[in-house]
């Protein structure tokens, strides 16, 4: 009965997608979500992207938030929601579960199951589909080139080897660090000479398939960074991004402010405490070990390939001084993989079946109750260990006191004077009289002044009339002065 | 006739001021050591007391004494999460892992029973000094009613809004730092004293190191 043998794999998306879409727009807005959300809401007003190289990545996510917006009739920045945003890396994170499923296949039906939940259940996986940044839709693209090749060398159909291309391309077309990953996968296939590559594609033409595939991946990655031909510099901008990557990160750049030890990664999927409360994912980074073992000392070439790629991710990133938690993401679909394979290896004892559902059980267990913690109870808790210098809940607050603002003074601007502010833009979006100064203009006079504590005696200086002072927050130790004229 | 009078009438005055004088004491409280990490961004607000600035003494009554120390501490949140209640009067206001109450989000109190009526002379509170932060809707209050609905003595009350419902107040917002906050009672007469916030410029939840009430037993 083809429905019950897919019934398992069908709740394992659903629980994924709840997981990824539940109450999205509780968690503060990140000040990087903020400023990529307003980037989508010009798109939206305007109808025009150009790919900047300096400050953000490609143009993806933009492009696939767009339907999504129009889908949930949000037209323009104003009308913008936190969960249509979100809802992007979310449905992109629920697919990639099901690609998992069908990459894990050779493993055995239950042990591609097992990879499908465990990385449905997974903390930074589910965190960051929540979020709305690249990371995810990177993830997920890889996943997708990899499935597409292999039912390419298998089937030996063209628009396989186009499809995989076409994916690269929005890898590309994603993120400058896609080459990372694809340059990874492809020394850990000929590492593992992997089960498909001992026997011959089944095309007669395989060299052209790889050129028709690698047109498809420079086509489709243009005509995003093209912004669909209308803006054709962005081709240039995006093999720029690379030198602006290298001034940035480059061995003679100043320190980012993001710098990190060797470690940081591993420690995520260990076990540490902080400030009162367990962050860990020791259970499965344990099974996900044990099937290392598993591929090194068997003759699986799948295993060893999928092995390969995820030690190389892991200990490429960790070399790099410059660190941020999204980048775990990466690691979960190998270590879910290995997990798997460490299962299925079990399931193979005498009596296995029993424990490796047991061992199944624990680690899903462990995985949901972390991911609890850290994408609901604590989504935006300072020692949450992928809240990343994120806002604090305050920021909430801002809208409010602007909208009140404006109803008493509407011809009076609203002012934002910090050095930094974001995601405040975000929050303050749809009000034209608010404006943004990251040094105190000669009059300082409005409906509401919004200033940071070190610019704050500057702006006292220039406001006429008096003002009632209150203090809101914009991250852990971050705050800003609120100045509301008296009456 | 009269001016004789009126020079003995002053010179009592003057004598009764000094000897009142001389029965008050500046309140000496032990503060711990600071705990920021790194350098917190200089700050100088209007509203605010500079971070780490020495605030002036409060005087008190000469035999004050801390009355709180290991006293019975309820909370609007009866199982914090993180700590436990009885760290609030255990003396420790290191403010480390590990010696702070974490309550849950929105506006919470916590209530110190001194076992007895007191007059309180001063009321010192340390919520969380490892961050520049600064606490939401500090109200604090003090009263003979363990349920605060009579014989209620609020003795600061930075809510500018009256987001908390307890009524608006006047006094200042702070950063809380290692000095923590020392708040003139003036002598209110109470057996509980009771601590109000509303979340933090850091997150939604409440902390507290520690707090100290000091006072005179008294009917």
């Amino acid at each position: 009965m083809p429905l019950l043998r897919w019934l398992p794999l069908a709740l394992i998306t659903l629980a994924a997608l709840w997981l990824r879409t539940h109450d999205l727009a509780r968690r503060p807005m990140h000040a990087d979500e903020a400023n990529q959300a307003v980037k989508l809401g010009e798109l939206l007003d305007h109808g025009h992207y150009a790919f900047d190289p300096r400050d953000h990545h490609g143009p993806t996510l933009y492009y696939a938030a767009v339907p999504v917006a129009w889908i949930r009739g949000e037209r323009t920045l104003a009308q913008l929601s936190e969960t249509t945003v979100r809802l992007v890396p979310a449905l992109f994170g629920t697919l990639a579960v099901v690609l998992l499923a069908l990459l894990a296949a050779p493993l055995g039906r239950w042990p591609a199951f097992a990879a499908a939940g465990l990385l449905a259940l997974s903390p930074p996986a589910v965190y960051y589909s929540r979020y709305f940044i690249q990371e995810t839709l990177l993830a997920t693209f890889m996943l997708t080139v990899v499935v597409c090749a292999q039912t390419w060398w298998r089937t030996g159909l063209t628009r396989w080897a186009i499809a995989a291309g076409v994916c690269a391309g929005l890898m590309q077309a994603t993120k400058a660090s896609a080459p990372l990953f694809l340059i990874t996968a492809l020394i850990a296939l000929g590492f593992s000479r992997w089960g498909y590559l001992s026997r011959p594609p089944a095309t007669r033409r395989p060299r052209r398939d790889v050129v028709v595939g690698l047109l498809a991946a420079l086509g489709s990655a243009a005509v995003l960074y093209s912004s669909f031909g209308t803006h054709i510099s962005g081709i240039r901008d995006a093999l720029g991004a690379y030198t602006h990557a290298l001034t940035r990160f480059g061995a003679a750049a100043a320190p980012t402010g993001h710098e990190k030890a060797w470690w940081y990664y591993l420690r995520m999927f260990g076990w540490y405490r902080e400030g009162g409360l367990v962050w860990h994912q020791v259970a499965f980074s344990a099974l996900a070990l044990a099937g290392l073992g598993v591929a090194v000392f068997r003759a699986d070439r799948f295993l060893r390939g999928v092995a390969f790629y995820t030690v190389a991710i892991i200990a490429a990133f960790s070399f790099f001084a410059y660190k941020t938690p999204w980048h775990t993401v990466h690691f979960v679909p190998g270590l879910a993989l290995l997990a798997a394979a460490a299962l299925a290896e079990m399931g193979r004892l005498r009596t296995g079946r029993l424990a490796a559902a047991a061992f199944t059980l624990i680690v899903a267990a462990t995985l949901f109750q972390q991911t609890w913690r850290t994408s609901f109870l604590r989504a935006s808790d300072q020692r949450n260990p992928y809240a990343y210098v994120h806002s604090s809940a305050d920021v909430m607050k801002y809208r409010a006191l602007a909208e009140a603002a404006a109803a008493r003074s509407p011809d009076a601007p609203i002012r934002v004077i910090s050095e930094e502010y974001w995601p405040l833009p975000w929050y303050l979006r749809g009000m034209p009289q608010v404006g943004y100064w990251t040094s105190p203009p000669d009059d300082c006079t409005g409906a509401l002044i919004i200033t940071s504590p070190t610019l704050a005696d500057v702006v006292r200086a220039r406001l006429r009339g008096s003002h009632r002072e209150s203090i809101l927050g914009l991250r852990p130790g971050v705050f800003n002065l609120v100045f509301t004229p008296e009456p | 006739m009269l001016p004789r009078h009126l020079t003995l009438a002053l010179s009592v005055l003057a004598l009764t001021a000094a000897a009142s004088a001389a029965d008050t004491v500046a309140l000496k409280v032990e503060m711990p050591k600071p705990l920021f990490a790194g350098t917190p961004r200089p700050i100088s607000l209007a509203n605010l007391e500079p971070a780490g600035a020495k605030r002036p003494d409060i005087m008190v009554p000469a035999g004050t004494t801390l009355l709180s120390k290991g006293k019975p501490v309820t909370s609007s949140d009866a199982l914090p999460v993180i700590g436990e209640l009885t760290f609030l009067t255990d003396g420790d206001k290191t403010g480390i892992d590990g010696a702070y109450v974490e309550l849950g989000p929105g506006v919470q109190w916590v209530q110190v029973d001194l076992g007895a009526t007191a007059k309180v002379a001063a009321v010192a509170v340390w919520h969380f000094h490892s961050q520049a932060r600064v606490y939401h809707d500090v109200v604090i209050q003090i009263s003979n009613d363990k349920d605060f609905k009579s014989g209620v003595t609020t003795i600061f009350n930075n809510d500018d809004d009256n987001s908390a419902k307890l009524g608006k107040g006047k006094d200042l917002a702070y950063v809380e730092t290692n000095n923590g906050r020392v708040l003139d009672a003036k002598g209110a007469p109470g057996r509980y004293v009771r601590l109000y916030s509303n979340g933090n410029t850091s997150d939604e939840l409440n902390h507290y190191c520690e707090v100290e009430v000091f006072g005179t037993a008294g009917k």
